[in-house]
């Protein structure tokens, strides 16, 4: 009983990670109708951003997380001006766009690795190796702070989409494009605004990652599954599915992990991905599925 | 009765009609060049008997392993417009089945090729029938899990030695000649994938494809049975990208994941087909030429993998953002495309 309970609680913390990687990715899904295999290697740019504000000026990766944020944020900016804006008008606009961040993550990976060598690199502040003990369950202060900070985050995305004007136009987007375009919300703006949100939250979720798991650029590959997976069978473009897929596949991952051992608990979401494609391919929230 | 007569006029002015286009289509295209470069490419290793030429050997039989996959990739990406970032797994099947195969019976992945590829085209029919049920992001979503599943499956696969793999034996022929049977092997295979490219996008089979990739629903309610048109797609483009993987095995003398499950490779693919022009049949070649000498000219004068990389991403990113329609598809579109490479 205790082991399952220690199950869980890993799993449950982990999750709230993974559901931060994913969010961002979902929003610019819901509002753009790109799905952005770049996400996780911009998570990798916030890692690198932690990683280096802490080996060099030794400051804390959580105080790093807003500036990784920002300078995330500002990259999206730049690719949604430089790229993404021109290729609305693109016939196969869905397909161009998944082929045009594949480059872009490939661009990233490239130059990360120039830069810093593909060398295993960890932020190692004093929580992270640390633990809380509750009974013999016992919860890993890295894993539970950064959970609960991305649940934070999470929780702060909802409200601001929910209460906010600007809010209320990027659900308006998401919902119908020309609608919204005929109610007067410029389209192309909450374009950019969220875009630099989806991207700015990968940098925030990096600067969490940079201490949960051990980074090198070409890593970005074994999130780009983990983290799609999530977002189909949440529900192309739905956050709460996409949250929700996140702790339900952690968890699942982590009796995976504990039963077969460490190496398949990965595999459980891309079995899943394959399993949500076959069974239901709008995924739990998802409204319109994409049959073919 | 006259009606009749004068239908048949109609029908015998349509079919006069129809063999002047094909007649002009025909003078368009110059069937001796292909022809030419096949007897250069079969004479090329006479230059083993004047130096040492196995360095451009082995360009050429590199690039011509990618003719294979490309072309064979452009069978289901090109032709039918899914676009899959999961071939190199139909390249490791097709390698393992033949690098096993040889490593436990001896028989040369030479002539198990076809089996190997048969291999893969049944996994690549049984993926299709699952995978190609979603189309858009979601395809090429579940083909780039395709790969992290099978690199988890192979590394933990203790009977084809894990992520160690299994070492292969070289043959025991002369340095100076031991690339040949590879070479005239690769030859051979990029000669029938693009002749095999050709007659499929000249039958009822490559147009049914080819009107799924422009829209699907309007193809189906043509009375194209889509699904199995797609799921054969895959099957058939499988068979090639696997019969290149089973040679290439035996080439460097190991199969072990990490050569085969990278997706970087799969990347090449579709690059290929992208740069050169998806959908004709010269254009993955072309790009296979192409992006070879890039990688090449890359890996020599900057020397990191990680630069090559990068570059890669950004020919992906022009490429992409300024030629969609490859440089065959463009040259066409301004019909200024030179004879000799009108290959379709």
């Amino acid at each position: 009983m205790a082991d399952i309970i220690q199950i869980v609680v890993l799993g449950l913390a982990l999750g709230g990670v993974y559901a931060l990687m994913g969010s961002g990715l979902s929003l610019v899904f819901g509002v753009m109708r790109i799905v952005n295999l770049a996400h996780p290697s911009l998570i990798m740019g916030g890692a690198y951003v932690a990683y280096w504000g802490f080996r060099l000026y030794g400051v804390d990766p959580l105080i790093a997380l807003p500036v990784a944020a920002i300078i995330l944020a500002a990259t999206g900016v730049l690719l949604y001006k430089l790229i993404f804006e021109r290729e609305a008008k693109s016939a196969k606009y869905s397909e161009m766009t998944v082929l045009l961040t594949f480059a872009i993550a490939m661009i990233v990976e490239g130059g990360l690795a120039t830069a810093f060598t593909n060398t295993q690199r960890v932020t190692s502040p004093g929580y992270a190796t640390d633990a809380f003990f509750i009974g013999s369950v016992f919860i890993p202060k890295g894993q539970l702070y950064a959970g609960m900070v991305s649940l934070a985050l999470i929780a702060a995305l909802a409200l601001f989409l929910k209460y906010s004007r600007f809010g209320y136009a990027i659900r308006a987007t998401t919902q119908n494009r020309e609608a919204a375009e005929l109610m007067g919300v410029n389209v192309n703006m909450v374009g950019l605004v969220s875009f630099a949100i989806g991207i700015g939250l990968a940098g925030a979720a990096g600067a969490l990652v940079s201490f949960v798991f051990s980074f090198f650029p070409s890593k970005h590959w074994e999130w780009v599954a983990v983290l799609m997976s999530l977002v189909v069978l949440g529900g192309m473009g739905s956050i709460l599915g996409t949250v929700v897929a996140a702790y339900v596949l952690s968890v699942l991952a982590a009796f995976v992990g504990y039963f077969f051992g460490a190496t398949w608990s990965v595999l459980t979401f891309y079995l899943a991905l394959f399993v949500v494609l076959l069974v239901r391919p709008q995924g739990l929230f998802g409204e319109k599925p994409e049959m073919a | 009765m006259s009606n009749i007569g004068e239908t048949s006029d109609i029908l015998a002015q349509r079919k006069t009609y129809n063999a002047g286009l094909s007649q002009v289509s025909d003078k368009s295209r110059a069937t001796w060049f292909p022809l030419l470069l096949l007897a250069l490419l079969t004479a090329l290793p006479a230059l083993q008997l004047v130096g040492n030429y196995n360095y451009l050997i082995h360009l050429v039989l590199y690039t011509l392993c990618y003719v294979v996959m490309a072309s064979g990739w452009n069978i289901l990406g090109g032709y039918a417009g899914y676009i899959s970032l999961g071939h190199n797994v139909f390249f490791a099947v097709g390698g393992y089945f033949a690098g096993m195969v040889f490593a436990r019976l001896g028989i040369s992945t030479i002539i198990i090729a076809p089996i190997a590829g048969l291999v893969a085209a049944a996994l690549g029919y049984l993926i299709g029938l699952i995978t190609l049920r979603v189309r858009g992001p979601s395809f090429i979503i579940s083909s780039l899990a395709l790969v992290m599943i099978f690199r988890i499956a192979f590394e933990n696969w203790h009977f084809v030695g894990g992520a160690a793999g299994v070492s292969l034996q070289a043959n025991d022929m002369d340095v100076q000649w031991a690339k040949l049977p590879y070479y005239y092997a690769f030859l051979a295979m990029a000669a029938f994938a693009l002749w095999a490219s050709y007659r499929i996008r000249h039958s009822k089979f490559g147009l049914g494809l080819r009107a799924i990739s422009k829209d699907e629903v309007k193809a189906e309610s043509a009375g194209i049975d889509t699904r199995f048109y797609k799921v054969l797609a895959c099957a058939i483009s499988a068979f090639f990208v696997g019969m290149a993987g089973a040679v290439w095995g035996e080439y460097l003398t190991y199969i072990r994941p990490n050569i085969f499950l990278v997706i970087l490779i799969s990347v090449n693919m579709v690059l290929m087909c992208i740069l050169g022009g998806k959908g004709t049949v010269a254009g993955p070649a072309l790009g296979a030429v192409l992006i070879v000498a890039f990688n090449e000219f890359f890996v020599a004068t900057l020397g990191a993998s990680a630069v090559n990389i990068m570059a890669t991403g950004v020919i992906m990113a022009v490429a992409l953002m300024f030629f969609p329609n490859g440089i065959i598809g463009t040259l066409a579109k301004h019909r200024k495309l030179p004879r000799i490479l009108n290959w379709d």
